[in-house]
């Protein structure tokens, strides 16, 4: 077979390698080519001014596994995920379903439930802190309301300090980043639902099914595509936290490694310990859990949809 | 349904729908309260920084003045450096995305499938992976010191797949007829792009321009990875680890406020004007799955 392009298409395709040679550089540079580099880092000791120093194979996993603080950054990670990933998608999609409906002020409504997602994470991660300080907002509100008694029935007093106590930390970082979050679920949501027919819905009431009942029988499932897309790219997100962490918990994940995280155990392998061959040893684990979490979810959610 | 029919029934959905509504806009203001308490709390003292008051008492320009003059490096260089790197990072986001969205939309030439994959599979690399070769690339050619920061971080984040991906889908609903009209007054592949098919693009160009600002405007790890040595690069997001915030307590709190409002102003002006584009291009992102 003739691979070349035929003689009267040649300025086509000399024209369409113009304008992706610049992207396509920059790809196979910095993200396929630094794929393999990152490999070929992590089984050395690496210097990072004169390069590889000596050959130590899969020594710098079995360390990183077998570091306490890393187990800690995983399983940080990993309850951060679980949790947060579920919780926001309930949100988003209750949300969605919300603003789905014929309403009057839709677009309001959509517009402040995106609003906590545009502003950056530095910012509103320390808009948190200010809020759930000792003495911040949160605290006193509750105070205000009389809600200390239920509080210190779990053990916290009326001036918590949320973020940095390490019985706290994690969760205070999982409630904000619902928050933030949820307005981004739903608007993926809300363009699978847009596309569920009216039709299916009017077929469901005749035979008597209320909305609740509708919901979990006929959009529910339908939205089996989305629930698979949103839950990827949360897990995925998930896997990835470092901002919040970085601002909350400076590099080293305070208090007490409450917010230490895989990215952020990384980012001090190489910035604070200056150790390039394991933090690139770190980045190689981090993408393999997340390619395994990926494969995972593909089994549970993924295929066509159950009607 | 008939009203007269079932007047109790009827009544009692109204109340329902009311207090539904009534809910969903507590809900809606409720996620307005904190950026409005900061921009408060951005005209307190620290003593009632700290109290439920909603009109500062006194109403002071303290903070905004400790914000603007004090802080070291000065916000103005803060700001001016985000605001370099966040219009290079557009910049390149839109040009290289319509020109390779164009090219993987349009026009056929050999290896073009293979090539989109190849973009596609960059989704897959987490940062975090290459974070240390591209460091380790980076610094043997000096763009980790001085200057060369600047183009570090915004040359790793120069393209990416999601600017080109929503042009391509976008360049797709654009019917060919247009374009073959220009072709037929022989006009070249560039020039049907420019005069043609960027024009129609308008919506598109609109939301991977914002999406590209926002996130350059807003992020943290690569300018963490790139800028942290040098204080004087530094973006905004940086520049609020300035106030070293130690779990909440023992920080001064008004002028980190102020330094919150300057942060988030500009996305916050833009999400005004250009809402629209904000959530279609979210949504957009979202339907590649």
């Amino acid at each position: 077979m003739r691979r070349r392009a035929p003689a009267h298409r040649r300025p086509e395709a000399i024209a369409a390698y113009c304008m992706v040679a610049v992207p396509m550089l920059i790809f196979l540079l910095l993200n396929i080519g630094t794929f393999l580099y990152a490999a070929y880092i992590s089984v050395w000791n690496w210097n990072i001014r004169s390069g590889p120093v000596d050959f130590v194979g899969l020594r710098n996993f079995e360390r990183i596994l077998g570091d306490p603080i890393f187990q800690i950054a995983i399983r940080n990670s990993i309850y951060y995920t679980v949790v947060w990933v579920p919780l926001t998608m309930a949100v988003g999609l209750f949300l969605a379903v919300v603003v789905n409906q014929k309403i009057r002020g839709q677009t309001f409504f959509r517009a402040s439930f995106y609003f906590p997602a545009i502003a950056s994470s530095a910012a509103i991660t320390t808009l948190w802190i200010f809020l759930v300080a000792p003495d911040g907002f949160f605290n006193e509100v509750r105070g205000a309301l009389g809600l200390n008694p239920l509080f210190q029935l779990f053990g916290f007093g009326p001036h918590q300090n949320w973020i940095g106590d390490r019985r706290t930390a994690l969760n205070s970082v999982i409630v904000l980043n619902a928050w933030t979050t949820s307005g981004t679920f739903m608007l993926f949501y809300l363009a699978s639902l847009q596309a569920i027919s009216r039709e299916v819905y009017e077929a469901a009431a005749i035979d008597g099914a209320n909305a609740w009942q509708a919901f979990w029988r006929i959009t529910f499932p339908l939205l089996r595509p989305a629930h698979f897309f949103v839950a990827t790219v949360g897990m995925i997100g998930g896997l990835q936290l470092f901002d919040q962490a970085y601002i909350a918990g400076s590099p080293n994940g305070d208090p007490v490694n409450a917010l230490m995280t895989i990215v952020l155990y990384l980012y001090n392998a190489l910035f604070v310990q200056i150790r390039p061959g394991y933090a690139a040893a770190v980045g190689i684990v981090l993408f393999v859990i997340m390619f395994g979490a990926t494969l995972v979810q593909r089994r549970l959610f993924g295929g066509t949809p159950a009607s | 349904m008939n009203a007269a029919d079932a007047p109790g029934r009827e009544r009692g959905q109204t109340l329902r729908r009311r207090l539904a509504y009534t809910l969903l806009l507590g809900y809606a203001l409720l996620m307005f309260v904190p950026f409005a308490w900061t921009v408060i709390t951005s005209f307190k003292t620290l003593p009632d920084a700290t109290r439920l008051t909603v009109i500062p008492d006194p109403i002071t320009l303290g903070a905004w003045e400790y914000t603007l003059s004090r802080l070291d490096p000065s916000v103005v260089v803060l700001f001016a450096n985000s605001v370099f790197i966040a219009a290079a990072v557009t910049v390149t986001n839109v040009a290289f995305g319509s020109l390779a969205g164009y090219a993987f939309a349009r026009l056929r030439f050999p290896g073009r499938d293979a090539l989109f994959l190849i973009v596609l599979a960059t989704l897959m690399i987490p940062d975090q992976l290459r974070v240390v070769p591209v460091y380790i690339l980076f610094s043997s050619v000096g763009l980790t010191v001085g200057a060369g920061q600047y183009v570090a971080v915004i040359f790793v984040t120069a393209v990416s797949a999601t600017s080109i991906f929503l042009l391509r889908q976008y360049f797709l609903t654009i019917p060919r007829e247009l374009e073959e009209a220009a072709r037929i007054d022989g006009a070249g592949f560039f020039t049907t792009f420019w005069r043609v098919m960027l024009p129609l693009a308008t919506p598109a160009l609109a939301a991977v321009t914002i999406l590209a600002f926002q996130g350059a405007w807003n992020g943290l790890f690569w300018p963490a990875v790139f800028l942290s040595p040098d204080s004087d690069h530094w973006t905004l997001p940086l520049g609020l680890t300035l106030f070293r915030l130690t779990g909440g307590q023992g920080t001064n709190w008004p002028p980190l406020m102020a330094t919150v409002v300057i942060a988030t102003i500009p996305i916050l002006l833009l999400y005004i004007v250009f809402q629209r584009y904000f959530v279609e291009g979210i949504a957009a992102a979202g339907v590649k799955g």
